[in-house]
């Protein structure tokens, strides 16, 4: 029925010229039935009586937002959606979650109100059909923080500690911070290249550091020591910190360990034996021992701090105790893994409950007989230089020796020409190498061949071929022109999509054949490209900034409210997400898991704050959550901790964000002056649910809250940090809801119903993320109907994970790009 | 999450100022002007805006009083020992705006213009610090100093519908260029005296040199580009060629003052742990910078627009910007107040430093001029109504301080901009909706 629909619609135009015709009528009578259906439910309010009226004083908050917001639907020709796609566009995105016509106004039955909405979508689908828009990239796309340490890495197999480098980016209005429009360029940036260049190329050809230089790791202070710690550290070892260093040259370093103290600065654990041990790249070191020989009388248990030990005594612990835990060795140039940790007395074997140790507050840091813990790890050097050593960077660099000088040129030439290549992500030209010669040149006659190099590769690194993604135009082309992106850019747009990346050499190998693109080529490269470890970065970047994890780090719980919060829970937090985003997408599951799945990732740490029985271990492993409240993304404490505030939940915040992130439906922001959530009624004070419920009394405020507070509060049995409550101030929670269609649900089980029932939605929600990430432009009212035919193709693929991504990279907006109107 | 805080040598540059810095000092900047008649200089002019979030305690801020015996309020009470070189103004009127109250805030608090609400880019208008910055760059290394304590990397919490960009920074190079805010002290020593680990002057001179020679084929290359792209694509390579140029044109002045003395001081480690070790250690850097005379025009926000950190070291264990909608509770607002208050005690460190630090004949100080306040008065209703607003300095005398001055209701805080821009000797005679400049600010 739909596509007769659509067909009448496409021809209306054409047959109106002929007069009366069956096909005409019908369109005709669909016409007016949906300008009555305007007339009679949106028109009240958007018109443009209302909506270009003056300010006046006394005018309602509703008014005031009416007049903000602009739509008006009174003289649009509903008969004619492409006269004004980008109006209906808005119209389809109110009508997705519902909440047009504010609760309280008169709405269409559900069959009408979803009928409507379909032939909207139809419509506008119909309409981009005959003249697609791949809208318009910006030509100079600088790459951001994460894109550049990204790109660093895969040019020259170095991890550079970016943020000492350049500056992070701030999102974009949706929270993605990869958008051009955003990456602005200031003279600061400039000057932090041109410093990044110097650091970078210096790190990667081994360059002999003009003096020794030191870097301390800190431990969080919050984060709890009392099992292993990391995969890097041995089994049955306790606390301590594994750490990757990057050593520049062969040569000596000094390795210094600080073990943590307590708020008054003493050492802590130091009054009995204690060992500790040091590690290279997992091969021991050291085992310093300590403890136990404190001279002097010490402070009494509990008390120290406020009574003193004696003088002797307390010098000792604050400046003498951790002195001199440091060992000077010969380090081999490269990343290398520094392990401190502390062997456990008692243990019992990986995966089975180890002795309890310390069971105090995190805040009774004083006792003399806790268990010590890394406080830092300090390394400096070098002391003495023997080499630059063979690290990866140097065997990725060096791809030739000149034995003479004779060959010098030859050489560099082959090593700037393959770096330019992969750095400007494009065939080299004669006039690039060229110029880089001339920088190789300069820095061989005040160095050797090597330290040419260097100074060549300094100039690859603050060129705009590097720094900016580059999308030109084809010559001569005229305004307006729609046209299929190079290859080479194609490229560009798939690594930085996938990857946050350089494209490898596959992919510049398939542009030089000018075979990226065809059949079946590139289905294969992005299923290998996802299968890389590269594509981590899709994950962590797409899914830190969509679900707002990457907020995580900022957030620091009120101690006073949840005193159980520490590092340990915060690193687990991000951690399942991590995973069980990673398995979903790696297993190629339907989008639909997301929220439907029955299992999660925890480690000992989470699987007590979930209530989880029997896991035990700092290992995280799969973990099907049978009967419990947790499972899919809406039970993750990290979700649930980036949208509470640090003391309680919000939930506007919530409801926000699952309007926003899963349905799509962003509410407009609220008008300005906001009357205050009353806290009171008639003597009574009123519980968050209640001063919601007079919120909403006001018109204004009603149209958005009606949709956002009952997802929120659906959300209320779990806490700021995401545990599990039945109850709170001694109230039961309410997790019921009604939605303003009418729909009702309870808790977050019937929330996840609720999503799962709209699979359109919630796919097309991921999938406008997806796409805005994949372009870093925003979306425009013509991409939407793009979204909509990814969507509906993916449906026929159970919505899986590899449908959505393929869809994105086929998808004209991708794939093309128009030249300036 | 990061669990390990990359840090380098803790010994903060605090403890060695005082004793460590060689100070090349004033004398070495006002050479030419000094002359052995003792005849006094002119002072060097500076400018300085610290900028704090979510509005304020109005009650709390805003003296009962007006003119030389205004009474001292609780917010305004940890700077009272600079009485006498503050000028408390209150009824300036921020632009109003119906969207992004809080994106708002940030961006009209310098440029007097409400942020544009565009799909497609960013635009408001060039700020106030840097207009000054654009004649005052011509005697210094860096044009200006941008400085923050919150990073800008916060997502989906931002204001509805504009970028993060606007809440995180109140510096404008242009319409289209918002300045990014350093939170790195770190960074920010390695900006004013490079990274070379070393004063030597042979050495640093030796980088200048390569650095003019990436730049100058950098600009090349652009240029190559700049033929190839339509007019609306080369905004973007303007900015870069404009960004290139200013980074060259600070090396020219590096290469012709290479032989001035640098300071020995400790480079900061990083990032330090708490909020107020972070801010006076941001401060430390500022008067580091102004006392050697790297750069005069120095912003800074201790805290980003909308900011929701938690104070719990001074009792406030609340986010800020939820609990800056106080209702009017009592409660809550004791905790904004709180926080105010422990913002200008920050300050008031700061103006220490400044005021122990000589310049001229006076101290640094006497001779800049300092602006401090929010975006928004009343946070609980967004107001941009009669924003809080103090000058701190004399000006080099251009400023009498010690008094309130309240003006005409509607008066607009571009009024205020020009004025300072007369008095850092910049005359203009219009910025957004000014209309005109405000008096007394020099006498009565």
């Amino acid at each position: 029925m739909k596509q007769v629909l659509l067909f009448c619609l496409g021809i209306a135009s054409s047959v109106q010229l002929f007069g009366a015709d069956a096909a005409l009528s019908e369109a005709q009578s669909i016409a007016a039935s949906n300008r009555a259906l305007l007339d009679q439910y949106c028109v009240i309010c958007h018109n443009e009586a209302v909506v270009n009226s003056v300010k006046t004083a006394n005018e309602g908050l509703q008014t005031t937002q009416l007049r903000n917001l602009g739509l008006t639907l009174d003289r649009e020709n509903v008969a004619d959606l492409s006269e004004n796609p980008e109006v209906w566009e808005k119209v389809v995105n109110k009508l997705r979650v519902g909440v047009m016509p504010p609760p309280n106004y008169p709405r269409p039955d559900k069959p009408r109100y979803d009928s409507f909405r379909a032939w909207l979508e139809n419509g506008l689908d119909e309409v981009a059909a005959a003249d697609v828009d791949p809208g318009r990239t910006q030509a100079f796309h600088r790459l951001n923080q994460t894109e550049y340490r990204n790109a660093v890495r895969d040019l020259l197999a170095i991890d550079i500690d970016v943020e000492g480098m350049i500056p992070t980016d701030a999102p974009d209005q949706y929270g993605f911070d990869n958008n051009a429009d955003v990456l602005a360029l200031s003279p600061v940036l400039v000057e932090r290249y041109v410093l990044a260049a110097h650091k970078i190329a210096g790190l990667a050809v081994g360059a002999a550091p003009r003096g020794a230089s030191s870097v301390t790791y800190d431990v969080p202070l919050n984060l709890i020591q009392d099992d292993r710690l990391s995969e890097e550290l041995p089994f049955g070892s306790r606390g301590g910190a594994a750490i990757k260093h990057f050593f520049p040259v062969d040569g000596d370093y000094r390795i210094k360990v600080k073990l943590q103290t307590n708020y008054v600065d003493f050492v802590r654990g130091y009054g009995s034996a204690h060992a500790m041990e040091i590690s290279l790249d997992g091969n021991l070191l050291d085992t310093i021992n300590f403890g136990g020989d404190a001279p002097g009388v010490p402070a009494p248990y509990s008390y120290a701090g406020n009574i003193r030990g004696s003088d002797e005594w307390e010098e000792f612990m604050m400046a003498f105790a951790d002195e001199g835990f440091e060992l000077v060795l010969p380090v081999e140039a490269g990343p290398r893994i520094i392990g401190a940790t502390f062997p456990r007395e008692m243990w019992e074997d990986e995966g089975i409950q180890q002795p309890r140790l310390f069971g105090y507050h995190l805040a009774v840091t004083e006792l003399p007989d806790s268990n010590p813990g890394i406080g830092s790890i300090e390394i400096e050097g070098p002391l003495s230089i023997d080499g630059p050593g063979d690290t990866p960077s140097r065997r990725r660099i060096f791809t030739c020796r000149p034995e003479n000088p004779g060959q010098e040129a030859g050489c560099a030439t082959e090593i700037l020409g393959s770096l330019a290549r992969s750095a400007y992500r494009r065939p080299v030209t004669e006039s690039d190498v060229q110029g880089l010669l001339r920088f190789f040149e300069a820095g061989r006659s005040e160095g050797d061949f090597e330290a040419g190099i260097q100074f060549a590769l300094e100039r690859i690194l603050v060129s705009p071929d590097f720094l900016f993604r580059i999308e030109q135009d084809p010559i001569g082309i005229e305004p307006g022109t729609r046209y299929a992106i190079s290859d080479s850019e194609f490229a560009s747009r798939l690594s930085f999509f996938l990857w946050s990346s350089l494209p490898d050499d596959e992919l510049l190998d398939l542009v030089e054949d000018n075979s990226l693109r065809d059949a079946g080529v590139l289905e294969r490269q992005v299923a290998r490209m996802m299968e890389d470890p590269r594509a981590d970065a899709f994950i962590k970047n797409f899914v830190g900034q969509w679900l707002y994890i990457r907020n995580l780090d900022g957030i620091y719980p009120d101690p006073a409210a949840f005193p159980e919060f520490d590092e340990n829970l915060r690193a687990a937090f991000q951690r399942e997400t991590e995973m069980f985003l990673e398995d979903q997408i790696r297993s190629d599951s339907s989008l639909l898991e997301l929220l439907s799945a029955d299992y999660s990732f925890v480690n000992e740490r989470l699987a007590e704050h979930y209530g989880i029985p029997g896991i035990y271990g700092s290992r995280y492993r799969k973990v099907t959550m049978d009967g419990t409240q947790r499972g899919g993304l809406l039970g993750h404490g990290s979700l649930m901790m980036v949208t509470s505030y640090p003391n309680r939940t919000s939930p506007v915040l919530r409801g926000k964000f699952v309007l926003e992130n899963l349905l799509g439906g962003p509410p407009p922001e609220p008008p300005p002056n906001v009357p205050a959530l009353e806290e009171e009624s008639e003597g009574k004070k009123l519980t968050m649910r209640e001063a919601m419920a007079k919120h909403r009394e006001n018109p204004a405020c009603r149209v958005c809250h009606a949709a956002m507070d009952p997802i929120g509060f659906s959300l209320e049995n779990y806490d700021a940090v995401g545990k599990w409550r039945m109850e709170f101030a001694n109230q039961p929670i309410d997790a019921s809801g009604l939605l303003p269609d009418g729909n009702t649900f309870d808790g977050p089980d019937g929330l996840r119903d609720l999503l799962l029932d709209r699979p359109d939605d919630l796919v097309g929600t991921i999938t406008e993320k997806l796409l805005r990430f994949a372009l870093g432009r925003s979306l425009e009212y013509y991409d939407m109907p793009q979204v909509r035919q990814i969507v509906r193709d993916a449906a026929e693929d159970e919505y899986r994970w590899s449908s959505v991504i393929l869809g994105v990279i086929e998808s004209t907006p991708f794939q093309m790009r128009r030249t300036e109107l | 999450m990061k669990l390990f805080k990359k840090t380098l040598p803790r010994r903060t540059l605090l403890r060695g100022l005082g004793a460590s810095v060689a100070l090349p000092l004033l004398d070495s900047m006002v050479p030419a002007l000094w002359s052995a008649s003792a005849q006094v200089a002119q002072p060097v002019k500076r400018l300085g805006v610290v900028y704090v979030p979510n509005g304020m305690a109005m009650k709390s801020w805003t003296p009962t009083t007006e003119g030389a015996g205004f009474q001292m309020t609780r917010i305004l009470a940890p700077m009272a020992a600079y009485r006498d070189r503050m000028l408390v103004l209150t009824g300036l009127n921020g632009v109003s705006s119906n969207a992004g109250v809080h994106a708002s805030a940030s961006t009209r608090f310098l440029t007097g213009v409400t942020p544009a609400r565009t799909e497609s880019d960013l635009r408001a208008s060039v700020s106030l610090d840097q207009l000054v910055a654009r004649i005052l760059s011509q005697q210094t290394q860096l044009g200006s100093l941008e400085l923050a304590l919150d990073q800008s990397d916060v997502f989906g919490s931002c204001d509805i519908g504009f970028s993060c960009q606007y809440t995180s920074t109140i510096s404008w190079r242009d319409a289209n260029t918002p300045l990014p805010m350093e939170t790195n002290p770190r960074i920010v020593f390695e900006r004013l005296f490079g990274d070379t680990g070393t004063t030597d002057p042979a050495v640093r001179l030796e980088r200048i040199r390569r650095d003019r020679s990436l730049l100058d084929s950098v600009t090349q290359r652009v240029s190559e580009l700049n033929r190839s792209v339509g007019a609306g694509d080369r905004a973007k390579l303007d900015q870069y060629l404009d960004a290139v140029r200013d980074v060259e044109r600070r090396i020219q002045m590096a290469e012709a003052q290479s032989s001035r003395e640098l300071p020995q001081v400790e480079q900061p480690s990083g990032i330090p742990e708490t909020y107020e070790e972070h801010a006076k250690l941001m401060f430390d850097m500022q008067v580091l910078a102004y006392q050697t005379d790297l750069t005069r025009v120095i912003t800074f926000m201790l805290g980003r627009e909308l900011s929701g950190r938690t104070y719990a070291e001074i009792g406030v264990p609340d986010s800020h910007h939820p609990t800056s909608h106080h209702r009017d509770d009592p409660v809550l607002y004791e905790k904004v107040t709180k926080i105010n208050e422990f913002h200008t005690s920050l300050l008031a460190y700061y103006l220490d430093r400044l005021d122990a630090t000589p310049d001229g004949n006076g101290s640094l100080l006497d001779n800049m001029l300092m602006l401090y306040g929010a975006g928004m008065s009343d946070s609980n209703q967004h107001a941009n109504t009669g924003l809080p607003l103090v000058l701190l300095g004399g000006a080099g005398g251009a400023v009498k301080g010690g008094r309130h001055l309240r003006y005409a209701e509607g008066t607009p805080i571009s009024n205020l901009h020009l004025t300072m821009l007369d008095k850092m000797g910049i005359p203009l005679d219009k910025m957004s909706n000014s209309t005109g400049h405000l008096d007394l600010l020099s006498s009565v």
